[in-house]
């Protein structure tokens, strides 16, 4: 189903609450859905799985361990959002020149948008590389290589992100909506659910301050 | 082309951020010439926008449906407004309601027969139902049924309504959801961002309630004409140019204030910085001073007319009239052309008047310098999507002078004092109403919103006292994920000095109507009508010309109710 990237970005911040991440996490996944989904790639479904997989899990354990050597995470396995955000965090040093390497990575393409951030930041293009795909992207635009069907796996042993000089690439650019299949948005959605309050009648009455007649 | 005299040597600067941002000043702000509405109304009458209404097919019970069409120099926009029959039970100004008397939504083109068709099924429903890239908005009014009524009668038995009755409402309609950038599916504002008549904030949103009020008026024309047959007659122009559209906003709104600090930052930065270039004006011409004296006078009649029955604005009111009356004194005998004219009478004026009369007095300040003001809201869109991005090469130590720099405010405030953080927001489980509840009484801190910046921002400064302030904040926010909003936000507000209300959300004391009315204001809303202390009513496009009354009327100062053609 065709969505509108608000909604996507909504149900996505939404539900990264519901499964436990912290509001600044839960804001830039939703970025990150909405880039994806921008760029017809399948950010939700990733991040449902990703969501589902490390739900109420603490969250320490699958962020980088440190900034420095190669990333990993204490658990064995990084979550892409908390390296992700330490990658954009962190983009100066891409401006060095050197890669930034991490070890096992889950759900790997929910990297690529703060890839892309810091490309932006460094304004030079930045590549993504892992198994056999490789995305570039200047924070706008996109270019893939996935010559394997690679780039929607829930776990790689090795992620590079590294600039690119002189690319000559042509980018696609973005769109402005996004497919959506149902099964990932009902799961996003039933994480979402957990941050809305049951209604009660007090809460009806007193939590909007309504009570009085609207037939006047 | 006009020269502006400005005093160089020593320039006012803008207000400080920590004078404006406050809640009590936000909640006594006034429409500008930079509102939405007069923004639009300007590029209309402008452009020479042509209006037409390609159907029109309403029952004698009210049900149907009709096209607005909005023809500017490049493309057509479509108001397609569905009529229902609601049953009195039914009618709630609520976001929970579920049915409306009529529902619309704004149409990128011209609608076919099959997409009127499509959403003859889907707008009715609102928040239950689904639309598509096509449409840019959606949204729904209910009649006010006293007034509704009382006119409906009278133009069918050939007489005009009761001017006081009229007055007394203000409007025939009240929008309670205009809903545009990609809810329920519809276009994102990233589809329309480019176009010149949608960079402005809310041009879409404001034309649909633009096309509403005439649909309205028309409505009520069909359905008088309908009970009276020959004898009815057409509601005098006068009173019609009197009515706007009601609106009835609650929660939801406030909500937004705290999640777009950028867009928020760029209206109050606009307006600051239109009353600055005003201020710095060595001299003022007659033509300009005759201006502003008109439209004071116009509105004195204008906050005369403002009713409500609600004891915070009914105080405020009070106070507002009495400041206006020593105002109106004091430019019966103060210089308004020489030695900095305007930057004397808003000194005097913050320094023997309440906020509201200040804050009345700077817009008013503003409408006789169009030329100098009115390409400001050029930079009140939010294009500045790099913000989101966290410096984290930042060390810990400049964090913390941002900090004591920008959240004094918060710093200064125990938080461990109950009244201080007594409220929470929260969602509600029914059509996801933004609500805001008592925390130490009811279960919904858990659900909490991050809608505290300042609690926040306490919390991150006492979490980065531990902290080596050579250590970049990127290793920081790796130990401390639960800040990144915070961090965030400081370095927003950093690049961004008007982007933070500087005041506790949360606290007992709370006014919700306040971050309500700072954003109508923008809007370009007038007679702000607070139910309770969360939501409130205020009227749109009174006094507004209709689409047909653009080209003759063509006055900006179309908020300003004329002298002596008043209704009572």
């Amino acid at each position: 189903m065709s969505y509108s990237l608000n909604e996507i970005e909504a149900l996505s911040k939404r539900a990264s609450r519901g499964a436990g991440l912290s509001w600044g996490i839960a804001e830039e996944a939703a970025r990150t859905v909405r880039w994806l989904a921008s760029h017809q790639l399948p950010g939700v479904p990733l991040l449902a799985d990703l969501l589902d997989h490390m739900d109420q899990a603490p969250r320490q354990s699958f962020a980088p361990v440190s900034f420095e050597g190669v990333w990993s995470a204490a658990s064995g396995t990084l979550c892409p959002l908390a390296s992700g955000a330490g990658l954009n965090d962190c983009a100066d040093r891409l401006s060095t020149g050197q890669p930034t390497e991490m070890a096992s990575v889950s759900h790997p393409l929910l990297v690529v948008p703060f890839a892309g951030w810091a490309a932006i930041h460094i304004a030079a293009p930045v590549a993504v590389s892992w198994l056999g795909v490789r995305i570039t992207t200047d924070g706008y635009g996109i270019w893939v290589h996935d010559p394997n069907k690679e780039h929607d796996v829930t776990r790689t042993v090795d992620l590079t992100c590294s600039p690119v000089h002189n690319t000559d690439e042509t980018l696609s650019m973005p769109c402005l909506r996004g497919k959506v299949p149902q099964s990932a948005w009902a799961r996003l959605g039933s994480l979402a659910h957990r941050t809305y309050a049951p209604a009660t009648e007090q809460s009806r009455v007193l939590g909007a301050g309504a009570g009085v007649t609207d037939n006047d | 082309m006009k020269v502006v005299q400005t005093n160089t040597a020593t320039p006012i600067p803008m207000r400080d951020p920590a004078q404006v941002m406050r809640l009590a000043r936000l909640g006594s702000f006034h429409q500008s010439r930079l509102s939405f509405m007069r923004v639009l109304i300007r590029r209309m009458t402008r452009e020479n926008w042509t209006f037409s209404r390609p159907v029109f097919e309403i029952d004698d019970q009210g049900v149907g449906h009709a096209v607005y069409c909005a023809h500017t120099p490049n493309r057509v926009y479509s108001l397609i407004a569905f009529a229902h029959d609601l049953p009195a039970e039914s009618r709630s100004d609520r976001v929970i309601a579920q049915a409306w008397d009529s529902t619309f939504t704004l149409f990128d083109g011209v609608p076919t027969q099959a997409d009127i068709a499509r959403l003859r099924q889907n707008v009715p429903l609102q928040e239950a139902g689904r639309v598509t890239q096509s449409e840019l908005s959606v949204s729904r009014a209910n009649r006010s049924v006293r007034l509704w009524e009382h006119v409906v009668s009278r133009l069918a038995a050939g007489e005009q309504p009761d001017e006081a009755e009229v007055e007394a409402v203000g409007y025939l309609m009240r929008t309670t959801a205009v809903y545009g950038s990609g809810k329920l599916g519809a276009a994102d504002r990233e589809m329309i961002a480019m176009r010149p008549e949608c960079a402005a904030p809310f041009q879409i949103e404001m034309l649909s309630v633009f096309l509403t009020r005439t649909y309205v008026r028309d409505l009520a024309h069909h359905m008088a004409n309908l009970r009276g047959g020959d004898k009815a007659v057409m509601l005098d122009s006068k009173i019609a140019r009197s009515m706007g559209i009601g609106n009835s906003t609650g929660l939801g709104m406030a909500p937004f204030l705290l999640n777009h600090p950028i867009l928020i930052n760029n209206w109050i930065y606009a307006r600051e910085e239109a009353i600055a270039r005003v201020r710095n004006l060595q001299v003022a011409s007659a033509d300009e001073v005759k201006i502003f004296v008109d439209l004071f006078a116009r509105s004195v009649i204008s906050v005369e007319r403002w009713k409500s029955v609600h004891p915070i604005q009914i105080e405020k009111l009070v106070v507002l009239r009495k400041d206006i009356q020593k105002l109106a004194a004091h430019i019966q005998t103060a210089d308004l052309t020489t030695s900095a004219p305007w930057n004397r009478l808003f000194v005097w004026a913050d320094e023997n008047l309440g906020l509201d009369a200040v804050e009345c007095l700077a817009s008013l300040m503003l409408e006789p310098y169009g030329a100098l003001v009115d390409s400001l809201v050029d930079q009140m869109s939010n294009n500045d999507a790099a913000a989101f991005r966290i410096n984290g090469g930042m060390t810990v130590a400049a964090l913390k002078t941002l900090l004591t720099a920008n959240y004094a405010w918060a710093l200064e405030i125990d938080w461990n004092a109950k009244d201080a953080c007594a409220r929470a927001w929260y969602v509600s489980e029914e059509k996801l109403e933004p609500r805001l509840g008592q925390r130490f009484e009811e279960p919904i801190a858990e659900y909490e919103q991050p809608l505290a910046p300042g609690r926040d921002a306490a919390a991150l400064f006492d979490t980065l006292g531990a902290w080596d302030t050579d250590k970049p904040v990127a290793n920081f926010l790796l130990a401390h994920p639960e800040h990144r909003h915070s961090v965030r936000r400081a370095q927003i507000v950093a690049r961004a000095p008007f982007a933070e209300i500087r005041d506790n959300t949360i606290g007992s004391d709370l006014l919700p109507i306040d971050m309500l009315r700072c954003k109508l204001s923008f809007f370009g809303a007038t007679h702000f009508d607070p139910r309770s202390d969360r939501w409130l009513r205020i009227s749109l496009f009174g006094n507004a010309p209709y689409p047909e009354e653009l080209q003759t009327s063509a006055s900006d100062f179309w908020p300003y109710p004329e002298l002596g053609l008043g209704l009572t």
